[in-house]
């Protein structure tokens, strides 16, 4: 897990952070006018303004009716960073099977800077209206990609990591107790299969698996999640997580000989 | 392989058991060991096991001066491997199956024949005296002409390290049919002197792979995190070939039975009983788990009567034996005469075939 430090200390140049953490405020808020974020990021709203002028001169913002929202420049951005990431073509094939066969939700996350990425996501037939997309950020704790990825961490990495976070309640069964979320996560190492029963979203169930190349290094998870009603008990602990550690170990396979199975 | 046969470079591609059995072989017979993985815990335990230099990447190891290429790497993965040994000029022994489908088998053998390199599939039970005398036996005619064949490789609970790559439809291609099912496949084909497959029926189930109970009484390949199981355990088909000759497969990793790998070759002069069972995690070239292997016939001297004789080969081991076959013929650079990869993709086709016919069942 990358902690986002550069570790170029005094190095940094300010502005160029001030220009990110506004765009992230941006997309918390879907679209926000300036008054609304000079207060939220404590700047000048003077300041504040000028970034976003800039950022919008450039593509990577809109503006529209006084408010901006993320512009297609980001997007470009972002799509050609997914396609640096070697675990996405790997997998890419694999969680699409995996949505048409279950016919659910089907995603491949990520995890940087202690945060869950979704860096592609394939819809099966039942699905009308995904409550996530490529790019949706979720936390770690309250979600099965999250803590199966969390159970693969050394007790170190752990540490840092629950020293370092709130876990936040998303639900009525959302695992806010740190105890609690080590025995969960224990349970998770023995099985390989992590679960989240209705923990991010009221209605949701979802199973996910880590995804670990063969040297060991934890690449990411992939995760079929679908509305209660179609993910009975049966279902959810059985038929879904057997499904996904077929994936899972192709996926691993695939990802170490990715050199020999290349189209030539 | 004579003792003054020259010692050569060999390029060994997958370093799984069997790229450490033809390791064990080539250091002993004085041959020099190049070798490459890409899975990091198998590259680490073969460099703690042999002296063999290790190479990055299959570039790599064919720029290096070696004289043929073994490929023992997924089945998923002998594509590549084999079709960058072509053409870098070189001679290739392949694990069986030739690959993990009927089309990347083809791509295999086109390319083979393409680049003119001698391409050999290790079914190695086709170098095993008891099979060369059966086969014999049939060429000679003493059998009449053979019309049917009874053949079985049954495994109790022998799922191969349930949960690896061979457990991956995706990886291996399929389950206990691809197999060990392809080695029942091939003897069959090779006894019947590669004839048309015509018409099968067949089944294939999966009763044990995905139990919590499964005991791991037998087991072949490194005892690996449970990941993968969606292929067959077990396969039984009926198969008939030109001219209206019939055989009966049963093959099984796990199935609640006697362990055993036997085949009844029936003529219309004799028959031929050929066991081969042999422990699961060896080749065996003692022979001492076979049990049957006799000729039966009947005669009217006197009075009618049977005639049961057991046949007595010396035991060898069919393994090294397919090796030394394989390095002669890339010394003399004449193609073997067993196990070519014109015979390996016939078995490709084959077994394809009782897949699809299995499949059709299922809707």
């Amino acid at each position: 897990m990358s902690d986002g430090n550069t570790g170029r200390g005094g190095d940094r140049i300010a502005s160029v952070g001030t220009a990110f953490r506004i765009l992230e405020a941006v997309r918390e808020r879907d679209s926000a006018g300036v008054t609304e974020l000079a207060e939220a990021l404590e700047i000048p709203k003077s300041t504040v303004h000028h970034y976003l002028a800039t950022l919008a001169d450039d593509g990577y913002l809109v503006a529209e009716d006084g408010r901006y929202r993320l512009g297609l420049g980001l997007f470009t951005l972002g799509a050609t960073a997914r396609t640096g990431e070697r675990i996405y073509h790997v997998a890419k094939p694999n969680v699409d099977r995996l949505a048409e066969a279950t016919g659910e939700g089907a995603r491949l996350v990520v995890v940087r800077d202690g945060r869950a990425i979704t860096l592609y996501q394939a819809v099966g037939d039942e699905v009308d209206d995904p409550p996530t997309y490529a790019g949706t950020i979720e936390a770690l704790h309250c979600t099965a990609a999250g803590k199966a990825y969390l159970a693969d961490l050394s007790d170190e990495r752990l540490d840092e990591y629950l020293a370092a976070t709130t876990l936040e309640p998303r639900t009525p069964n959302t695992v806010t107790d740190p105890d609690e979320l080590r025995a969960v996560l224990s349970e998770i190492r023995d099985r390989g299969v992590a679960f989240d029963d209705e923990e991010r979203d009221e209605g949701v169930r979802c199973v996910a698996s880590a995804v670990s190349d063969r040297s060991g290094e934890l690449l990411g998870a992939i995760s079929v999640s679908g509305p209660v009603d179609r993910m009975p008990d049966e279902r959810f602990r059985s038929e879904v997580p057997s499904r996904l550690r077929n994936v899972v170990g192709v996926v691993e396979f695939n990802t170490t000989y990715s050199e020999w199975s290349d189209a030539l | 392989m004579d003792d003054d046969s020259p010692r050569m470079d060999i390029g060994l591609v997958g370093l799984g058991e069997h790229g450490e059995t033809h390791a064990e072989f080539l250091e002993e017979l004085g041959h020099t060991v190049h070798a490459v993985d890409l899975d990091p815990r198998a590259k680490e335990r073969f460099r703690d096991r042999y002296d063999a230099t290790m190479y990055e990447g299959l570039d790599e190891l064919y720029a290096a001066g070696v004289d043929a290429a073994i490929i023992s790497t997924p089945n998923k993965f002998h594509e590549t491997a084999a079709l960058k040994a072509f053409d870098a000029g070189l001679d290739v022994l392949i694990e069986k199956p030739l690959a993990h489908s009927f089309d990347s088998a083809e791509r295999i053998v086109e390319r083979a024949e393409a680049t003119g390199n001698i391409c050999m599939c290790g079914y190695f039970h086709r170098f095993r005296n008891r099979c060369r005398l059966a086969k014999a036996y049939v060429e000679s005619g003493r059998l009449g002409e053979v019309t049917h064949i009874d053949a079985r490789y049954m495994r109790r609970r022998g799922v191969p390290g349930l949960g690896t790559w061979y457990t991956s439809r995706e990886i291996a291609g399929g389950g206990a049919l691809i197999d060990v099912g392809s080695f029942v496949v091939d003897l069959v084909l090779d006894f019947y002197d590669w004839p048309e497959l015509e018409e099968v029926i067949a089944t294939t189930r999966s009763d044990f792979g995905d139990r919590e109970d499964y005991a791991y009484l037998e087991m072949w390949g490194e005892d690996d995190e449970a990941k993968m199981y969606d292929v067959e355990d077990s396969v039984t088909a009926f198969c008939e070939f030109e001219g209206g000759r019939t055989a009966h497969l049963e093959v099984a990793w796990a199935a609640n039975a006697r362990r055993r790998h036997e085949y009844n070759i029936r003529g219309t002069e004799a028959g031929v009983s050929l066991d081969i069972t042999t422990p699961l995690e060896s080749v065996d070239p003692s022979g001492r788990n076979h049990r049957d292997f006799r000729l039966y016939e009947a005669r009217s001297d006197v009075v009618d009567h049977y005639v049961d004789s057991e046949l007595v080969p010396p035991a060898n081991d069919p393994f090294r034996d397919e090796l030394a076959t394989f390095l002669a013929a890339v010394e003399t650079g004449q193609s073997p005469d067993r196990c070519t990869a014109r015979e390996a993709l016939a078995v490709q086709r084959v077994v394809d075939r009782i897949y699809e016919a299995a499949d059709r069942r299922d809707f």
